[in-house]
């Protein structure tokens, strides 16, 4: 059977009910909490911090009781791409980090396999996974809704300074809105093309690179029907008196509690930790250790 | 309460080939009534609606609502208050994620505060009968609920008048149905309805049809006397719908029974009140 549900595997932007700890924290502090972590993914450039980062992660996950499997769905259709550049760093790896404590342990022609280019590795697939939970944890345990709106009100104070903040909110939310009924329109697309002898089919081990092609003829008449629809939409909204965020009130409020600045606060402390930590030495004794790079090892401990 | 006068309209968004979609148009619209207007595609129907609210403004002749003219910048968020539009597509109207605070997003333009708000919400719900649907996302809806929720947030801002272009095309009968029956209870609470629609079946459910051709205003008139001129519809691009045609047809058999019918319970109670010889006879 061919899969034309285009968007089957995209975790971002679904919703599971669960109704944990996290689902019931206020949609404002789980955005900051979760831009924190994303900027934690971001900077923490060492091995340590990034292992440090994921039991965080899992803790959370744990914490909000959603399955695993689900954060992680999200990631099988880059899988392909991932081992392409995991591959690429292998074997072509140069980098400068801490050479002098790196070893190699095979080469051929300019070809040259260090520990340094293994920790290299296993640091961006650490980062991917990461990236990944965060944003399908935000999703997974926030409406869309409350996250528009989440948005709109932390982004509210700026409005004084000329920044577009509910403008930007309202962009967000029919971007959400008109996700499900594009993807939905999608597949129609796909449908209509293979039943006049297009190929979506998914045999072979270079799938991938078929269906990438494959999109392109899809996105044509995709586009098109976007187009119109927003022309109806902007239509629609001034026919229902829209004239920008002026002199507009909100039908949704939102009122943080204790939990939520206790929540907050334990992420502002964690992200503080792999800021201030000196883990970056942390993974140049690992490194080195695993290098058997044992007089590195005691001019470290010697220092 | 709506008044046109003399109003032309030319898209020219192609300069080289300027299209007139109205040549002329006079209207009086009262307060309560329920107009259907029919007319085939291309004679100008959605290029009129779109004057009712000031979405479009005339190229020239005068369009006013409760005595505002819409050239005037300064009526035009009243305006937009008093009449409420529903256009085709049920799935391009519905802005927000959840359907009460799409239901909300007119009122809140209005910058109602939030008990208002609130009120408003409920009403509108209630009226459309989609209270049960108010936390669920639009795009979980069938085609018939997410133009019942496009209806709510209409009627949420109160409108007077409530213009609605070709709703009911995309729909199946079920759906249909229901917005009919959400039209008539508005009519019945006094809100002004301007249905526009290419199903003659529709066009029996107003106290008033109005037929467009080509930018004109071909027939204007209670529906009995419209679809008693079948011959001059006919020529226009349209049909009498079937009840009235069935009708039609025993009446040329049968001169006793009448014609135009244009309800099935008409024609079934006419239909029994035929005297058995008659049937025979013919
Ligand atoms: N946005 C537009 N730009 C240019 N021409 C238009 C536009 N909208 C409608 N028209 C033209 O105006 C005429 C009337 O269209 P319309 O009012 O949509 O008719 P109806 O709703 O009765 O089918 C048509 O000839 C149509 O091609
Ligand atoms: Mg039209």
């Amino acid at each position: 059977m061919t899969d034309y549900s285009a968007f089957g595997n995209l975790t971002i932007g679904q919703y599971l009910p669960y109704g944990s700890l996290v689902h019931h924290l206020d949609p404002r502090a789980k955005i900051v909490m979760f831009s924190l972590l994303v900027a934690g993914v971001t900077f923490a450039s060492s091995f340590s911090a990034s292992v440090l980062l994921l039991a965080a992660l899992m803790g959370i996950v744990r914490l909000s009781r959603t399955p695993l499997r689900y954060a992680l769905q999200g990631l099988r259709p880059a899988l392909p791409w991932i081992a392409i550049f995991a591959t690429l760093q292998l074997l072509f790896y140069q980098g400068q980090y801490g050479s002098d404590v790196c070893s190699t342990i095979w080469s051929w022609g300019f070809i040259n396999i260090t520990t340094c280019s293994i920790r290299q590795i296993g640091l961006m697939v650490l980062r991917l996974l990461e990236f990944m939970i965060v944003i399908s944890l935000l999703t997974l345990t926030t409406t869309t809704a409350e996250l528009t709106h989440g948005m709109d009100l932390l982004l509210s104070p700026l409005r004084r300074l000329r920044f577009p903040a509910h403008e930007l909110s309202l962009i967000f939310a029919i971007a959400l809105r008109f996700a499900p009924t594009l993807a939905g329109e999608l597949e129609r697309i796909m449908k209509a093309q293979a039943s006049r002898g297009a190929d979506f089919g998914e045999q072979g081990r270079l799938r991938f690179i078929q269906r990438t092609r494959n999109m392109l003829p899809l996105m044509v008449p995709l586009f098109l029907s976007a187009l119109r629809r927003a022309e109806d939409l902007t239509l629609a909204m001034e026919a229902r008196g829209y004239t920008g965020g002026k002199g507009r009130t909100s039908y949704v409020t939102l009122s943080a509690q204790p939990a939520d600045y206790l929540a907050l606060g334990t992420v502002c402390v964690f992200c503080a930790i792999l800021f201030f930590l000196p883990l970056e030495t942390l993974d140049t004794l690992i490194v080195a250790t695993v290098s058997h790079n044992m007089q590195e090892v005691y001019s470290l401990i010697a220092h | 309460m709506i008044v046109v006068e003399d109003v032309h309209h030319t898209y020219d968004v192609d300069r080289a080939h300027p299209v007139t979609a109205l040549k002329g148009i006079n209207l009086h619209i009262e307060e309560g009534e329920y107009v259907v207007i029919i007319g085939r595609n291309g004679s100008g129907k959605s290029t009129l609606a779109k004057h009712f609210n000031a979405l479009l403004i005339p190229t020239s002749g005068d369009v006013s609502i409760k005595g505002m003219n819409t050239k005037d910048p300064q009526h035009l968020t009243t305006i937009r208050h008093s009449v409420g539009m529903v256009f085709q597509v049920p799935d391009n109207q519905i802005i927000a994620t959840v359907v009460e605070e799409d239901v909300a997003f007119g009122p809140e333009n209005m910058g109602l505060p939030l008990q208002e708000l609130r009120a408003r919400v409920d009403e509108a719900l209630t009226v459309v009968d989609m209270l049960d649907h108010r936390t669920r996302p639009p795009h979980m809806l069938s085609a018939g609920q997410k133009q019942r929720v496009v209806i709510a947030g209409a009627i949420a801002m109160r409108p007077a008048c409530l213009v609605l272009d070709e709703a009911t095309a995309m729909l199946d009968p079920r759906g249909r149905r229901d917005v009919l029956d959400t039209m008539q209870q508005l009519h019945a609470q006094g809100v002004t309805i301007i249905a526009i629609t290419h199903f003659m079946r529709e066009a029996v459910e107003g106290t008033r049809v109005i037929v467009m051709d080509q930018g004109n205003i071909a027939m204007d008139g209670p529906p009995q006397r419209i679809f008693s001129q079948a011959d001059e519809l006919r020529q226009l691009g349209l049909d009498l719908p079937q009840v009235t045609q069935l009708a039609e047809r025993i009446h040329r058999r049968t001169p006793a029974f009448p014609t135009p019918l244009l309800s099935v319970e008409e024609c079934v109670e006419e239909l029994c009140r035929l005297p058995q010889s008659a049937v025979v006879s013919s």
